[in-house]
């Protein structure tokens, strides 16, 4: 069993877009696959057409066991199945603080679910504070969606960062490039300079494309509803590097 | 977590229609028809089917599954149709197949060619809620088409349990019935005229007590007959090396039961039939020995260190080579007029009602009689022979103890009906133990002296042959060590046989009448 998250301390950058796209694509080989819907806006389970409930919020989720289990939903997909969002959980960050071992509740909540899936993805909700510790106490790798401008660079410094003062490995922790338009000389610039400062860069790229916006019309990953499309083609790729780059590799976990 | 459902559409019954009506009520997208075609397989002898399971080939895939249940237990991707066990890749198919089929060949038994239409039933968020599907199955290569089975699938989708009650609910208010004790298995099998568990090699005999010993002998010996006339049919096929093997132990059967049932025929009828099945388990012992030989070919090779395996090659070489050689010998002998006008000889005495001579005089005795008396006194002799090799052990000795026990086995089996089940198995396990050791002592013997005399006829020209002899011999080495192992355990098996729990049964079972017999 392998946890990864999508995840980012920025806003807007196609996380959701490649959490149900790589999930997708993850169940289609034929594995088990969850995808956590950790985000209150509740994005992914739009997508996936399931109602944004959790059975009994995220007191219930907090909880973990049977309560999570019972609101697990499956998809339109084989092997793929949901775990939804909730409005309430807007407040896991507040309600994570007040117990014990707070850093690490998200890891206990998931590790019943270890024996079941092959695959859980976690899309989670823009955080750099406690519940971005728990994320990464969870996970066996974090999936970063970089878009090729300068502040979004920047921001990706400061998680490294925040990693290292908080004894997070970086090496879990990979990038890869998101709404990029290659028109631009900037975002061609801005690639090839983060691919030769930082590690665990994977190299593909999802453009900017208005048919991955059109998710939200079709509701449902762009392999389902345009299989033959630029988009399609690179999600597929970049599953295809996260499988070859990341998951061949010794688990940190 | 909620299960698949199957229905059953009542007779007449439309799903079109079906589908219709419950399009009224809920948005039904119908998907792609799947078409899959599938080959069920069993051994000759049914051996996965006795065990509850269904074995078939799709494309290249193997599927192994519980009788009425739909559920895969195990699957595995083969490029080419495995016949034997040992075509199979490695992997859990295999290993659950392995110990059921052993060496026996899969035979495909009836091509199915079944037809699923997805049907998906979506809530107002056009999220699928649950899935359905239309199920046939129609043989194939047939002139009769129509459907063995047809059914309806209701499968939930995890989370929305609430639609999946709902559905069951309507379902079964249109009169759809839930299934469980199906399976279209039978119903493939009837359509090719083939009845599951028709063949076994095992004597299934029912016997009244007071029949008459004589009739009771015939009803024996007919039922060997008959599975000497079934496997003598397929041993030209040769496709695999058992029907040879269950042809020669009914040949076996009978001379036992000739020899062993004793005075129920006139003396000359015995003696003649005697001496003819003589002959004709003749024909094929060097077929058979060599079908053991070529077996073990794996086992042989383990036997041997790593730098030798190969060097054993050109024996199996040579072995092959002369197993076509039996096999057409073999096949001659069973085509020629001699085994013709015997095995019909047989058959017209066996039909024809029993003249009485002077030499018939257990003839007219009740089965249960005769058939304890000559239980008990063959039991009796087991336990001396071996109580004599316990003080003195002779290789020759535990042959004729081996050949006695084969005896006494055939006896209580030919009989078994006429006794209680659970004691009568309980002593043949016991009995068995003891034959395995004895049998396994003179298979290493047979094969030690098989091998030292096959060395004068590898062919002397060929460059490997020092290193085949090398090989050779370290393999006769090993059997004897093993031989020698097997027969320091003789002891505690037979004192296990002969120990006073089977003792009282024995005597329980078969010495009340024996005794009067005596007296």
């Amino acid at each position: 069993m392998t946890t990864l998250a999508i995840y980012s301390n920025k806003g807007g950058v196609g996380k959701t877009a490649a959490a149900v796209n790589l999930s997708y694509l993850a169940a289609q080989t034929g594995a088990k696959t969850l995808i956590c819907d950790l985000d209150p806006q509740g994005s992914a389970t739009y997508y996936l057409r399931v109602k944004p409930k959790l059975k009994s919020g995220a007191k219930g989720f907090i909880r973990g066991g049977k309560e999570v289990y019972r609101s697990i939903k499956g998809t339109d997909y084989d092997n793929l199945d949901l775990l939804p969002a909730d409005f309430s959980l807007r407040n896991l960050e507040v309600s994570f603080d007040n117990l014990k071992r707070s850093k690490k509740r998200l890891r206990k909540i998931l590790r019943p679910f270890k024996t079941e899936y092959d695959f859980i993805f976690l899309d989670c909700p823009v955080t750099i504070s406690l519940l971005a510790e728990n994320i990464l106490n969870a996970v066996d790798y974090a999936l970063v969606p970089l878009i090729p401008t300068t502040l979004s660079v920047r921001t990706y410094g400061q998680l490294l960062s925040f990693c290292n003062q908080n004894n997070y490995d970086t090496g879990k922790i990979y990038t890869f490039f998101s709404m990029v338009d290659r028109r631009k000389n900037m975002h061609r610039d801005i690639i090839a300079a983060v691919s030769k400062t930082y590690s665990g860069v994977l190299q593909s790229f999802i453009p900017y494309l208005a048919l991955i916006e059109k998710m939200g019309i079709y509701r449902a990953p762009v392999a389902e509803f345009s299989p033959e499309s630029v988009a399609s083609r690179s999600y597929q790729n970049l599953w295809n590097k996260v499988q070859k780059t990341v998951l061949s590799q010794s688990k940190h976990h | 977590m909620q299960h698949n459902l199957k229905f059953k559409l009542p007779d007449g019954h439309n799903e079109k229609q079906f589908f219709g009506k419950l399009a009224d009520r809920y948005a039904i997208i119908r998907e792609p028809t799947v078409t899959e075609r599938f080959t069920i397989c069993d051994t000759f002898d049914w051996r996965i089917f006795n065990k509850s399971m269904v074995f078939f080939a799709s494309g290249n895939r193997l599927f192994l599954r519980k009788l009425a249940e739909d559920k895969i237990r195990y699957s595995a991707e083969s490029p080419s149709f495995p016949f034997f066990i040992w075509d199979f890749p490695d992997g859990e198919l295999r290993r659950q197949l392995a110990p059921i089929i052993k060496m026996r060949a899969l035979l495909k038994l009836v091509d199915v060619q079944s037809r699923s239409v997805p049907y998906r039933i979506l809530n107002p968020d056009e999220k699928t809620v649950a899935r359905m599907a239309y199920e046939e199955f129609h043989p194939r290569r047939r002139k009769n088409k129509s459907a063995l089975v047809t059914h309806l699938w209701l499968r939930p989708v995890k989370g929305y349990p609430k639609y999946l009650r709902t559905l069951a609910r309507l379902f079964q208010e249109a009169g759809l019935k839930i299934i469980k004790e199906e399976d279209v298995f039978f119903k493939a099998l009837e359509v090719v005229d083939k009845k599951p568990g028709d063949y076994s090699a095992k004597l299934n005999i029912q016997l009244d007590p007071n029949m008459c010993s004589d009739q009771a002998t015939k009803i024996i010996l007919c039922f060997l007959l008959q599975v000497m006339r079934i496997n003598e049919a397929n041993i030209e096929k040769d496709l695999d090396t058992e029907f040879l093997h269950d042809f020669r132990v009914a040949i076996r059967r009978t001379r036992s039961a000739l020899g062993q049932i004793k005075y129920v025929f006139p003396v000359k009828t015995t003696d003649r039939f005697k001496k003819d099945f003589a002959f004709v388990g003749k024909l094929s012992n060097a077929l058979r020995d060599l079908d053991v030989y070529l077996l073990n070919e794996d086992k042989y090779k383990a036997m041997l260190p790593p730098m030798l395996r190969n060097d054993i090659d050109p024996l199996f070489d040579h072995l092959r080579k002369k197993r076509s050689k039996a096999l057409q010998n073999v096949i001659r002998g069973l085509k020629a007029k001699k085994y013709a006008k015997i095995l019909k000889d047989w058959e017209a005495f066996l039909n024809k009602p029993q003249r009485d001579s002077e030499t018939t005089s257990n003839a007219k005795r009740p089965v249960i009689d005769l058939s304890r008396n000559r239980i008990y006194k063959k039991y009796r002799n087991v336990v001396k022979v071996g109580s004599q090799i316990l003080e003195n052990t002779e290789d020759e000795m535990l042959h004729v103890l081996r050949i006695d026990c084969k005896k006494l086995r055939y006896l209580m089996e030919f009989f078994s009906s006429l006794f209680p089940r659970k004691k009568i198995n309980v002593l043949i396990k016991q009995l068995k133990k003891l034959q395995d050791n004895l049998g396994d002592f003179n298979d290493l013997r047979v094969q030690e002296e098989y091998l030292l005399n096959i060395i004068k006829e590898l062919p002397a020209t060929q460059r490997q042959l020092k290193t085949t002899l090398v090989a050779i011999g370290s393999l006769v080495g090993a059997l004897g060590r093993e031989r020698r192992m097997v027969k320091e355990t003789f002891a505690d098996t037979f004192t296990d046989f002969a120990s006073t729990g089977n003792k009282e049964l024995f005597q329980k079972l078969f010495a009340s009448k024996a005794k009067e017999d005596v007296a």
